[in-house]
């Protein structure tokens, strides 16, 4: 029984670059919003939490919506720097970065969050700004928290079904990721490559679970 | 000179809803501030150290205004030249000891943290991380890195709250080492009478947010052999005490046989209470 293992690498390349992006722009906004006192931070909060409780088709939906070329904002980014982002692999980064957003902004948040008050305040009263103190002394105490977010993101990413299959499709090498292929193998009663598909991602996702679980036992400060 | 006048709301047990204090503490002095708690101690500190902010009041250090409400200053905790040591002492546990020391140290000052760290009996663990010293150990990193940017304050948190006996007695002698060797201004939040006996030249009590008493300690133990040579007296007027400045200290006391000192005399202080004798022209 051959696989096409296509679907499967398009998976973890999209759970890998979803993560790292994820990673660049959740440390500095989970850092914001665990040290600001920013009077709107909870709408800031509730906007990033909304992928918890919204369907994947409702977000689907309105991403659909905002990067279709008929749009004011699709059109522009095809104007502008040629991007359409339905229907292709770039679209389906962007749409989990929002879709996957919350995962990981919210165990880094909380990490920052529980770490004692008086290291930060000793910090600042040592001359060093936020920024230095998040980088030098907060966020190496919260590594637990980081990959937590990291591994979070990641299988959230692997796992996404509803929310690819508005944005991007099924078009193979493009948006016909693991999920997808389940889908497709099963609606053409074809169980055992859908099998194949199922098992692969189930070890893929127990692999990384197990490695993190380990990993998170041993790291100390 | 640190002048201090700040006004906070705050609900105290008995009934008090304002912290209000209005002190001046001189350049050099160490301080201590005593009081039940929830008395306001360590807000005190965290207002000074820009922690918190007052509802009004100034805040004033040498010619620096760190807060003024009616001009609309409020300088940040990294703008202030203060050193805090935290009750918890707030070590960063990801650094060793000398890293904690130096995380903030001017780049220039590599002997001065070198010093600090002798200083303080800190050598044999300069490689540990703090969750491998003792309460007493983890007291004095505290210090010296509160003291690395050779601060204008240095704010001290129930330092001693936590040590047993010996540890204790040896963050004092620490303590009473640096702040003769650099004289910096210090307020001293402490529970116990005797850390404050062998430590403070003068005392604040404050009790409900308010001050209670405010009394200069004279007197106190002192480094038996410890000899000095008197480079300044004078009579303070207002406070109505004797100001004596030696080579290495500076020394207050009401007692009226001190106007019989003069400049040049070799001050020699012995015994650990109140023994002092005078050698005229050493």
């Amino acid at each position: 029984m051959p696989i096409d293992w296509d679907p499967i690498w398009l998976t973890l390349r999209l759970a890998g670059i979803t993560t790292v992006l994820l990673l660049l722009i959740s440390v500095p906004l989970a850092g914001w919003l665990a040290l600001s006192r920013f009077r709107l931070k909870p709408v800031v909060e509730a906007f990033i939490s909304l992928p918890l409780v919204l369907p994947p088709s409702v977000v689907g939906f309105y991403l659909l919506l905002a990067f279709s070329p008929t749009s004011a904002f699709g059109a522009w980014l095809l104007q502008t720097v040629n991007l359409q982002l339905v229907f292709s692999f770039e679209g389906l980064v962007v749409a989990s970065l929002i879709y996957s957003l919350p995962f990981m902004v919210h165990p880094v948040q909380a990490g920052l969050e529980n770490l004692p008050a008086s290291w930060r305040e000793a910090s600042y009263t040592l001359g060093q700004s936020p920024v230095r103190t998040l980088v030098r002394v907060l966020l190496p105490n919260c590594k637990p928290a980081l990959l937590t977010g990291i591994v979070l993101t990641f299988a959230h990413t692997i796992g996404e079904f509803g929310l690819v299959l508005m944005i991007g499709g099924n078009l193979p090498d493009q948006t016909r990721v693991a999920s997808i292929a389940i889908y497709d193998e099963v609606e053409l009663l074809h169980f055992d490559t859908a099998h194949a598909y199922a098992a692969l991602l189930l070890a893929i996702s127990f692999a990384i679970l197990l490695l993190v679980y380990g990993i998170n036992k041993r790291v100390t400060v | 000179m640190i002048q201090i006048g700040v006004v906070l709301p705050r609900l105290f047990a008995e009934g008090a809803t304002e912290l209000q204090v209005q002190v001046a503490l001189e350049s050099g002095s160490l301080t201590a501030l005593v009081g039940p708690s929830g008395s306001g101690k360590t807000t005190l500190l965290r207002l000074l150290a820009g922690l918190e902010t007052p509802r009004t009041g100034r805040i004033t250090v040498d010619e620096a205004v760190w807060f003024d409400k009616k001009e609309g200053i409020n300088w940040l905790p990294q703008q202030r030249s203060i050193g805090y040591v935290f009750q918890d002492t707030a070590l960063f546990p990801n650094m060793t000891v000398r890293e904690n020391v130096t995380y903030a140290a001017p780049k220039d000052q590599f002997d001065f943290v070198n010093e600090l760290i002798e200083g303080t009996g800190l050598e044999p663990f300069v490689d540990q991380k703090p969750g491998r010293l003792s309460g007493g150990q983890r007291q004095r990193v505290a210090l010296a890195r509160a003291l690395v940017r050779r601060p204008k304050l240095l704010l001290l948190d129930e330092p001693f709250a936590a040590l047993d006996a010996q540890s204790s007695q040896q963050l004092q002698q620490v303590l009473v080492k640096l702040h003769q060797r650099w004289q910096t201004t210090t307020l001293l939040v402490s529970h116990h009478d005797a850390d404050v006996q062998a430590l403070a030249d003068r005392v604040i009590r404050l009790v409900e947010g308010h001050i209670q008493s405010d009394e200069l300690i004279v007197n106190r133990p002192i480094d038996p052999l410890m000899q000095e040579r008197i480079t300044q007296i004078e009579y303070d007027e207002n406070r109505q005490h004797w100001v004596i400045e030696t080579t290495n200290s500076r020394l207050q006391s009401v007692i009226p046989a001190w106007g019989q000192l003069k400049v040049g005399d070799i001050l020699q202080l012995a015994g650990i209470t109140q023994e002092m004798s005078v050698d005229r022209g050493v």
